[in-house]
């Protein structure tokens, strides 16, 4: 920034840059009084908007500073009347106030937010030579204008590292680097891109960052922070990245593949990006509430991700730099607003609406039980049944029925809690103790007089029927609730049930159904059809608590005929109309006629095990909305029982940043062809500064996460809009664009700085050299596992738990007891990137290396220097382990120390080790020995760690003494550190 | 090393050449840079130039956070009127249609419940305090209690979120983690924030990692958890087979290693590393040292209770928070577990309070009496307090409440707070606050205040917005129960 002060300073007769000066200043110090937000703005004044509200006032007079009244009161001597207003306490800088004065000399002229005009077409403007591609000539153009440098090519075995990283998030093997070096081809170098582009890796690394900005996790985040499968979107996202879907199309399948017309399954899963909402639990938590958080989040995420906008304050009042309106916020939530989703989800798994994906030998089964429901369902529908037997079943069911009475249901008895903890209860145990325990009731002829198992029967003479009742049981214990029901004849009847959470039903003493689940209390969540007999009757529930609320509901709804049967039935016979007849012939040839009921029973076996094997099938979240869609409201102050009726809104995109498309709906789908329009001014810019970041260490604007007003202007723009432009009229090629970017000199130079370019650039925005930087932290795990020989390369799948300290789960989570267990055998050795995320307690060998907990779209990622980091990578046993296996491979691999330390520093730098190092690992290898030699039961210790097999051909001694150097070179700046 | 002043003088010309960048990266690079050895001798200095913004009262803070929301009627905020309370319905004049959470929002019956503990009045101000508190009832002559605290949220995620950070959504910084960024460290040993977790008896509600992460502050500034067990902060123990001498061979080695990259490259992040290895070195002592009771006189045990004897209890955590604080750890933030009586309250109240009651007056009493409670600030409190009436059935001697947010009281002590007050008030059912109220995001800009900071000038750039802990709803530092 000072750079660029300094540099207008000393070319005053440029004229002032309105967005990249002017409008910073307007936005801090002036907006927030007289700018977009209706709330905070004084005296009626806006300074934000194109055509400036006050010029005819006098505020602005183009090309007279001296009597515009802006330039006046920021210059006054009077401290009253001087603008920024004194309570505020807020000043303009000298430099701000010359740089005001010279925009009202030169006319005053507005211009549009730098970020939402179209974007810019035309190369360089060919002051420099340097380099090869286009992107050269706008950097070496920037740098021959502040008088600076360009660095020379980096050594091969640098590039070779830094690619490998940078695009597969991987080190390179030393034989890769051998054969790079050793390659003449001139196309050596694009060759190499072009195979790390093709590897499963680069979908991998890519997905990794996508992961970040959509906060993915393997749990719902809030309250109980159960688990949920998220992992087949994930993978999708892997597959989209390595078959190189074109950015557009990766956007709208995203946003708004469910509302594609008849979506493939891949679409549907494409869709879950935004599932990975956190959701809760809670049990006192008021559906609407939360319901309108995840909103919020989408909102969030999306204008984050796609807009480069954060877009939250306009929630609640108008934004106050940028021209968005708590209007234009609650028509762009309104996409997201038709969700069918509840706010209260649950705490065990996923959440409705979803999508299977069945794997390939579940598929073939599937398909098998399919066929034989078919031909089932086909006999059911062929079959006559004789029509004699029918008649005589619909005359004697007709009386039945007509007869029929509703059964009398007395008052509610409760017995219990049994199990938990608390004053009442018997014994402490778990939830399946009190569910599969039975603690006395379950006979027939209870007397509630008579005390069980040493407690009394209460009566709840207060509960009705078809409400929730709540029964306030300790975490882990069982309540009993008991009453009559008589019947004069008898029937069959249907009850609806709602338990918090486990149910059991007995009818006499008999368990007719159970149901062993975790969750709140609804009116209708067990429907059970009941069998009473004439006369009095015993109906008995058993409510398992497992933690948190509970409560049950109750309801008997009528006769458990089917409606249709029953309705047919009440008619007269010579009144039946063709509808009714076939309905009770159905119901007859089922239920009653032998063959057709023998068909229905080998049907629900079928039924049963196509259900078993649906339950082992994955699922994975997907986006729906309702069929009517649902109104959206301005809320007030963003409360989600405020809402202005008097300010409903549609969907609708801010269209003052760029219009919606002809005929684009007005749901999602419509939205993402906004964002995806080759027009659009922010998407494709928001998008390629994000692959630079990635590949340059920093934005072309840095603030990447924010493209309005108060971020960062570019400091390349010409250059940012040639690479928008060129990713566009690619059809959104995205491995394209990052071949583009890493073919460039500009990415190829060293990352050595000069004093002078340290002092004049220190963080290398202009790009004389190529940047430096920590690995992300799943790289460095991964580079460990990678270069001992221990990583199990393989794609995808459900999140895996290695190693991680104990205790960290329970003493986070609700009621303490939720205990991690973690993976045996190749789960310790896989990438990273596939660690269980536990969003509460997310491993902490990653977040100590600054992996974002994602519970919140995270664009850019913090880079931080900690001790913790060095505690981590010197004494985590997943390290301690990899360098245990490095050394093991050197030992095996080569027979003297140089060649040993020559392939150690290959495999974890990619270049051989110096004197200096030779010296260093020297010493450090013969202190070692005797330390070892002389305490053999210190060397095996340190062996000990890890799971994996030690070659036992191996002298402990030396194998120890190696371990220490393997550890030591895990630990260097230049192992940690892409160059 | 290099000389501490020559590279303080090098970072501090290096950090006003960035000026205060607004991009994350160019904060990042200074506040990594500033990295606690490479600090020298401006120690005390944190990632924000322009704090402390006066003259601070305290120089670290004690949070002893009661995870749940602990019953304020049962413990402090107690009004004779209520016995003949008990049993009535809560009037709807009271209620005024307020939400409640759907936990008791389908009640049929809203039954008043007086404590059914013993209250006696205490100290020089006749202060009423719960029978179950006869500890902390020494010490009210030493502590600020205020009785109008408010929240909006009414459940445990949201709520427990909101005063950890300003905001009931996740994604922002924790109050540590501020404090982290925006003072620094004041030791070169231990981390500037520490979290421990001790579980009570009673109904245990989840706690989560972003209540000390560091949202969008650099992640160095997140609270460092400390255990009880073999290794009180994570990873910290050698591998087995590594002794301390070994150990500072590697770091040796790898450090003549780094110093030639550094000469190569000029990387400054390089120094920085260098030096975050030293510190890993000397906590892997320092931090033991600390956590070994061994050298506690048993007149410790005797102030804080016999408890404190066994590693990962609150009463353990206390002494150890006692002892951080003799070592400057800035932020201190115990987390005990399972107030959230919403069943057997009765029962489960008596636990929570036999397990933190002794501890808590005793670490005050300590403070106090080592003379680091003048510039030392203790807050005892939870993310809400619970209903006056009855969640299920009211029976003699059982009934539970649910959460309140309306009101509920809070203690905070030392550095300047006025001792033996009582601030606010609430109505006779303890459920609207009728004098003074003081917001959470008050009670956080005046924890602020104590330490030097105008809350409403420590903001950080995120997002567009300038981020403060304090919330944009503009809060109030509350001056009344300032010395």
């Amino acid at each position: 920034m000072l750079t660029t002060l300094v540099l207008v300073t000393l070319c005053g007769d440029i004229p002032v840059d309105f967005s990249r000066e002017v409008q910073p200043i307007l936005s801090s110090h002036c907006f927030v009084c007289h700018g977009p937000d209706e709330g905070t703005r004084k005296k009626g004044l806006r300074l934000d908007l194109g055509s400036v509200v006050g010029v005819e006032r006098g505020i602005l007079v183009p090309h007279d500073p001296d009597t515009s009244e802006l330039i006046r009161r920021i210059t006054h001597s009077d401290p009253e009347q001087r603008m920024p207003a004194m309570e505020t306490g807020d000043e303009l800088t000298a430099d701000e106030i010359d740089i005001l004065t010279r925009w009202v000399s030169e006319g005053a002229v507005y211009q549009q937010h730098w970020a939402f005009r179209s974007l810019a077409s035309g190369a360089d403007d060919g002051e420099s030579d340097w380099g090869h591609s286009p992107i050269d000539g706008f950097v070496g153009g920037e740098l021959k204008r502040h008088g600076m440098n360009p660095s020379p090519e980096a050594d091969r075995s640098t590039l070779i590292r830094r690619l490998s990283f940078d695009l597969c998030g991987m080190p390179p093997t030393p034989a890769e680097v051998a054969a790079f070096v050793a390659d003449t081809n001139p196309d050596a170098y694009g060759d190499l891109v072009d195979r790390l582009l093709a590897r499963p890796a680069y979908g991998e690394r890519m997905t990794l960052s996508w992961m970040d900005a959509a906060r993915y996790g393997d749990t719902s985040v809030h309250h109980a922070d159960g688990p949920r499968d998220m992992w087949p979107w994930r993978d999708w996202v892997i597959e989209a990245y390595n078959q190189n879907m074109p950015f557009d199309q990766f956007t709208i399948e995203q946003l708004a593949g469910d509302l594609l017309p008849e979506p493939t399954l891949e679409q549907l899963v494409a869709s879950g990006f935004h599932r990975n909402t956190p959701t809760s639990d809670e049990g006192g938590a008021i559906d609407e509430e939360l319901r309108v958080k995840y909103m919020v989040d989408r909102v969030k995420t999306t204008g984050n991700v796609w807009l480069g906008l954060s877009v939250e304050c306009a929630q609640c009042h108008d934004h106050k730099y940028d021209p968005f309106t708590m209007k234009d916020y609650y028509s762009f939530y309104a996409y997201f607003n038709q969700s069918v989703e509840r706010g209260f989800q649950t705490r065990n798994g996923n959440e409705r609406p979803l999508v299977s994906i069945p794997n390939k030998e579940q598929r073939v089964l599937l398909e098998s039980f399919a066929e034989s429901l078919r031909l089932a369902d086909a006999f059911l529908a062929e079959a006559q049944p004789p029509a004699e037997g029918l008649d005589a079943w619909i005359v004697s069911e007709r009386e039945v029925l007509l007869q029929s009475q509703r059964p009398i249901l007395g008052s509610w008895y409760s017995l219990g809690p049994f199990g938990g903890k608390g004053p009442t209860c018997v014994v402490a145990r778990s939830k399946p103790f009190a569910y599969n325990t039975d603690h006395g009731p379950e006979r027939a002829g209870l007397d509630v007089t008579q005390e069980v198992a040493g407690l009394p029967w209460k009566e709840r003479a207060a509960d009705e029927d078809a409400k929730v009742h709540l029964l306030n049981l300790p975490n882990n214990s069982a309540q009993y609730l008991l009453r009559t029901v008589e019947s004069k004849i008898d029937q069959s009847v249907m009850l609806a049930l709602g338990s918090d959470d486990s149910i059991k039903v007995f009818l006499n003493g008999v368990e007719v159904f159970a149901n062993d689940t975790a969750r709140g209390t609804s009116l209708n969540s067990d429907q059970v059809s009941l069998s009473l007999p004439a006369g009095k009757s015993q109906l008995m529930l058993k409510i398992v608590n497992g933690g948190g609320a509970s409560g049950y509901a109750f309801e008997m709804l009528g006769s458990g005929l089917p409606d249709a049967v029953q309705a047919a039935l009440r008619v007269e016979a010579g009144a039946r109309e063709a509808a009714g007849l076939a309905a009770l012939k159905s119901h007859y040839l089922r239920a009653v006629w032998e063959p057709g009921r023998e068909q229905v029973a080998a049907r629900a076996a079928l039924a049963s095990q196509r259900d078993m094997v649906n339950a082992g099938v994955s699922t994975v979240m997907v986006m729906g909305d309702l069929p009517g869609g649902r109104q959206t409201y301005v809320l007030e102050r963003g409360m989600y029982d405020a809402p202005r009726k008097d300010e409903a809104v549609q969907p609708m995109v801010p269209e003052h940043i760029f219009p919606l498309p002809e005929g684009a709906p007005a749901n999602r789908l419509g939205l993402a062809r906004w964002l995806t329009d080759p027009a659009h001014p922010l998407t494709a810019r928001v998008t390629v500064n994000r692959y630079w970041t990635m590949l340059f260490g920093r934005g072309l604007v840095s603030s990447v996460m924010d493209f309005g007003s108060q971020g960062e202007r570019p400091s390349h723009p010409q250059l940012l809009d040639w690479l928008a432009q060129d990713f566009i009229q690619s059809g959104w090629n995205v491995k394209r664009s990052l071949k583009q970017m890493v073919m460039s000199a500009t990415y190829r130079q060293v990352s050595r700085a000069s004093q002078d370019g340290l002092q004049r650039d220190p963080e290398n925005q202009f790009l004389a050299r190529a940047s430096r930087y920590r690995l992300n932290g799943e790289f460095i795990r991964d580079q460990a596992l990678s270069v001992s020989g221990l990583l199990v390369d393989k794609v995808g799948g459900p999140g895996v738990k290695p190693y991680q300290p104990p205790g960290l789960w329970n003493e986070v989570s609700l009621n303490g007891n939720l205990r991690f267990v973690r993976d045996m055998g190749q789960n310790l050795y896989r990438k990273s990137m596939y660690t269980y995320w536990k969003r509460s307690a997310p491993h902490p060998g990653m977040t100590i290396f600054d992996t974002p907990a994602r519970d919140v779209c995270v664009v850019q990622r913090q880079r931080t220097n900690t001790p913790l980091q060095a505690l981590a990578s010197l004494n985590d046993v997943q390290y301690v382990e990899a360098a245990r296996n490095l050394a093991q491979r050197v030992l095996l691999a080569e027979s003297d120390f140089a060649a040993r330390l020559d392939l150690a520093f290959m495999l974890c730098t990619a270049h051989p080790a110096d004197d200096l190092r030779r010296e260093v690992m020297g010493e450090a290898l013969k202190a070692q020995l005797q330390v070892f030699e002389a305490d053999p039961a210190a060397a095996l210790a340190l062996l000990g760690p890890g799971d994996s097999m030690r070659d036992e051909s191996l002298d402990p001694s030396q194998l120890a003494a190696w371990t220490v150097l393997a550890s030591m070179i895990q630990n260097l700046d230049e192992t940690l550190t892409r160059e | 090393m290099t000389n501490p002043l020559e590279e303080n003088q090098r970072l501090t010309t290096r950090r006003n050449l960035l000026g205060r960048s607004t991009t994350g990266l160019g904060a990042l690079a200074v506040s990594s840079l500033l990295g606690r050895e490479a600090m020298g001798a401006s120690l005390l200095q944190g990632g924000d130039s322009s704090v402390p913004h006066f003259a601070p009262r305290a120089k670290r803070v004690i949070y002893m956070f009661m995870s749940g929301g602990p019953s304020h009627i049962d413990l402090f905020d107690y009004k004779p009127a209520m016995r003949e309370l008990h049993g009535q319905e809560l009037p709807e004049s009271i209620r005024r249609g307020q939400r409640l959470t759907t936990m008791t929002s389908g009640q049929t019956s809203f039954p008043c419940v007086a404590p059914m503990f013993d209250f006696k009045r205490h100290g020089q101000h006749q202060t009423w305090v719960s029978e179950l508190l006869p500890h902390t009832a020494k010490i009210v002559d030493d502590i600020c209690l205020i009785k109008s605290m408010k929240t909006e949220a009414i459940n445990h995620d949201p709520a427990i979120t909101y005063i950890n950070t300003g905001s009931q959504q996740p994604g922002k910084a924790s109050m540590g983690s501020w404090l982290s960024y925006g003072l620094g460290s004041m030791n070169r040993n231990l981390p500037d924030y520490v979290v421990m977790i001790s579980r009570g008896k009673g109904n245990l509600q989840a706690l989560y990692a972003r209540l000390w992460g560091s949202g969008f502050l650099p992640s160095q500034h997140q609270g460092v958890k400390f255990r009880s067990g073999a290794d009180p902060v994570l990873y910290l123990k050698n591998p087995e087979g590594i002794d301390r001498a070994t150990r500072r061979r590697m770091l040796d080695g790898i450090e003549r290693i780094n110093r030639a990259k550094l000469a190569e490259t000029a990387d400054p992040e390089i120094e920085a590393r260098i030096s975050q290895y030293e510190m890993a070195y000397r906590m892997q002592t320092s931090v033991p040292d600390l956590m070994d009771l061994s050298d506690e006189p048993d007149s410790t045990f005797e102030l804080y209770g016999e408890d404190a004897r066994k590693p990962g209890t609150y009463a353990a955590n206390c002494v150890l928070a006692r002892r951080m604080a003799e070592r400057d750890v800035r932020f201190i933030q115990l987390f005990h577990r399972g107030w959230d009586g919403h069943n057997n309250l009765p029962g489960e109240i008596r636990g929570q309070c036999k397990d933190t009651d002794q501890a808590s007056a005793g670490l005050l009493t300590d403070l106090k009496r080592r003379g680091l409670l003048d510039d030392t600030l203790v807050i005892w409190g939870g993310e809400f307090g619970r209903t006056i009436y009855s969640q299920g059935n009211l029976t003699k001697t059982n009934h539970g409440r649910d959460h309140h947010g309306r009101c509920f009281t809070t203690w905070i002590a030392g550095a300047g707070i006025k001792p033996g007050i009582e601030h606010g008030a609430t109505d006779d059912f303890s459920y609207n606050i009728t004098r003074d109220p003081v917001h959470i995001n008050d009670l956080n800009a005046t924890i602020l205040q104590q330490l030097g900071i105008d809350h409403r000038h420590f903001t950080y750039p995120y997002q567009g917005l300038e981020q403060r802990l304090s919330g944009v709803e503009g809060a109030r530092v509350v001056n009344g129960i300032l010395a």
